[in-house]
């Protein structure tokens, strides 16, 4: 009997998980699932942490289609033409995801996202070509951040679209959109080039002249200032100078009491410091106190010349 | 099945032996394949327990979806390393989470088209004179120039639920929104300030991808952008020159900064100096004159005494002074009949120094 017990429960245990198999499925988080009765959409759920009825197949059959946000990202580089007739290239992304799974299990083949995509690509390419053709590039690329429309045009693509898709009612929700890539034509590219070339040209150009003028501007700058500060000094030299001439003037009165005297003493003093080192004297008997020796050479020499004498 | 065996053993006498040997062949076999599949039934019952615990490494976090649904409120949701347990499959799902402290995401669809090998070995593919957009990445700046530029997002995944669950590919959208980002900062900003001002080209970017994240809800947070600028390959040369030509120039501003300070210093030594001599000029002139003033008053009333005498005391004290200072002294007889000497001197310059000759004309 225990045999048959044992037996009897794991029966009724492959049942049960069999039955369950059959008539319940769940859901996660990230999904929502469609049920469909005889092929046709009939409810969805979307109630994780719990187990869901269903009739088996091929009463009922249940369809998971992802709710996560699905990356799109534009396959290839579209020619577009903006407002003043400029060829450029454009690459858009996105995110979407399915909002209303009732009306995107029939539209897209059993709920198929690769098929959605192609559809969400073709609105996306239109927006985008309407879009960019309203617009001159200066709106794209500009040094002027008011000037700048980038997310705006950004939003007016995202706008177009969503609204394309509402009303075409694909059960899609399309939650951002930007621009990945923003290129030049080939041959635009190496016009671009040139027109750089020329401008680092310039800017070398440019940069030397600017340096050899601020260079030589501080140069002159310098020189006149040196120039200022030692003129200033000489003439305040000159001022200190005059101040020691006339100071010394002051006692020049006393010279005053016998100026014979003084004229004697500063004659005196010039010939000591005129003839201090190194030089050489040249003198014949008139010059005292060589006069001496006239006493013991040739007897009629003229009388003595006195050398220095007081003007009297 | 030991009851089975048990079971099985009591009629097993009754049954005819040696008649059939094919059926008992058979009974064999399939005992032995019964204790074969009960070996196997035993393995898989210890592997089905064994699977519901799992562990979770140190850089990750796991998060248990039962019957869909993550366990767990808020931060409880992530499940830290350790050893866990989970319900058996289908009803848990366990899913892991890669979390180092810091994730990564490159953004190089600004970037020039380059191989691996090429990378490794630090090289440059061959530079053309057009990018064909089919294959080079490159972005527009502020003043339609044409750079190349590559970002590296660093971000820390702030809410692991949202980034898991809500999306299909995460890090794809991250690097959506970094690519998105840098070519917007890049139509702000013009081409010298990109080459030039990292800093600011990063904040920037840093700035613009953090609007992004945010308006997505990715659950991340942006930590830091670098980012690597290069002019077009073909234009390197010309935007070499411009750096030479910077180099050059703040070289010439600095060496005439310091002609500058060399030529202002010499000004102000010079002045100093003229300044100092000016005034000890006139201490020497002051304390000249006060000296022979001195000097005059003391002699005055010799003089007033006797002038000859004195004349003839000073004059002499002087010129014996002056002589006993001179190199040399010459001494001229006078002529017999009174007239003055003619002299001839022959000077030389000072260093081969000669005596001046003397020659005495009779």
């Amino acid at each position: 009997m225990k045999k048959q017990a044992l037996t009897y429960i794991v029966a009724s245990l492959l049942l049960a998980i069999f039955c369950a198999l059959l008539f319940m499925f769940q859901v996660r988080q990230s999904e929502v699932a469609v049920v469909t009765t005889f092929g046709k959409p009939t409810r969805e759920v979307h109630a994780p942490g719990a187990l869901h009825f269903k009739w088996p197949w091929p009463i009922e059959r249940v369809y998971k289609l992802d709710q996560r946000v699905q990356n799109f990202e534009d396959d290839k580089l579209d020619e577009l033409i903006t407002a003043e007739a400029f060829n450029i290239l454009v690459q858009c992304y996105g995110g979407w995801r399915i909002s209303d799974p009732t009306a995107f299990f029939p539209r897209f083949g059993g709920g198929s996202i690769p098929q959605a995509e192609k559809t969400l690509r073709g609105i996306i390419s239109n927006a985008k070509s309407t879009v960019v053709g309203q617009h001159p590039l200066a709106d794209l690329v500009n040094t002027d951040p008011q000037k700048l429309k980038f997310g705006a045009i950004e939003n007016e693509i995202l706008s177009r679209v969503q609204a394309q898709v509402r009303t075409n009612g694909y059960g899609i929700e399309v939650l951002f959109l930007g621009i990945k890539k923003l290129q030049l034509p080939q041959s635009a590219t190496e016009a671009v080039f040139k027109r750089m070339q020329a401008e680092r040209g310039r800017l070398v150009d440019a940069i030397q002249s600017q340096g050899e003028a601020e260079a030589s501007k501080i140069r002159s700058s310098a020189e006149r200032q040196a120039a200022d500060v030692v003129a200033s000094a000489e003439s305040q030299a000159t001022q200190i100078r005059g101040q020691g001439e006339a100071e010394s003037a002051k006692s020049l009165f006393v010279f005053q009491q016998n100026p014979a005297l003084a004229s004697f003493l500063w004659r005196l003093s010039a010939i000591e410091q005129s003839l201090k080192d190194r030089s050489t004297l040249i003198f014949d008997q008139g010059m005292p106190p060589f006069d001496l020796f006239r006493s013991f050479g040739p007897t009629n020499a003229p009388p003595a010349r006195p050398a220095l004498r007081p003007v009297q | 099945m030991s009851d089975h065996d048990h079971h099985s053993h009591p009629p097993a006498p009754q049954a005819p032996l040696p008649e059939d040997a094919g059926s008992q062949a058979l009974a064999e076999a399939l005992s032995s394949s019964f204790g074969l599949v009960k070996f196997v039934m035993i393995g898989l019952v210890l592997v089905f327990l064994v699977s519901n615990f799992f562990i979770v490494g140190p850089q990750e976090r796991a998060l248990i979806l039962r019957l869909g649904k993550p366990v767990g409120e808020g931060k409880e949701v992530l499940l830290g390393p350790g050893l866990h347990f989970a319900l058996p499959y289908p009803l848990d799902v366990v899913r892991r989470i890669p979390i180092t402290e810091l994730q990564k995401v490159v953004s190089s669809s600004g970037w020039y088209a380059t191989t691996p090998e090429l990378e490794q070995a630090g090289q440059e593919p061959p530079a053309m004179p057009y990018l064909d957009p089919n294959n080079q990445g490159y972005v527009l700046t502020a003043d339609a120039n044409i750079l190349h530029v590559r970002a590296e997002l660093t971000y820390l995944i702030t809410d692991p639920v949202r980034f898991v669950l809500d999306f299909t590919n995460a890090p794809a959208a991250l690097r959506d929104a970094l690519d998105n980002a840098l070519i917007q900062t890049a139509a702000r900003l013009p081409v010298d300030l990109l080459l030039t001002n990292n800093t600011a080209f990063k904040e920037a970017l840093t700035r613009e991808v953090s609007r992004l994240i945010e308006a997505r809800q990715l659950g991340v947070t942006a930590d830091r952008c670098d980012v690597r600028v290069k002019p077009p390959l073909f234009l390197k040369d010309a935007f070499d020159r411009v750096l030479t030509a910077q180099v050059a120039s703040s070289t010439a501003l600095n060496e005439a900064r310091r002609y500058q300070n060399q030529i202002t210093n010499q000004a102000s030594s010079t002045a100093v100096t003229l300044v100092n001599l000016a005034e000890s000029h006139r201490k020497r002139v002051v304390e000249l004159t006060e000296g022979e003033a001195k000097r005059f008053q003391d002699l005055l009333p010799q003089y007033q005494a006797n002038p000859e005498l004195l004349f003839q005391q000073r004059y002499n004290e002087v010129i014996s002074k002056v002589l006993s200072n001179a190199q040399d002294r010459v001494f001229l007889a006078s002529r017999a009949d009174g007239q003055p000497r003619e002299l001839r001197l022959l000077l030389n310059r000072d260093p081969n120094r000669e005596k001046p000759k003397t020659p005495g004309q009779p």
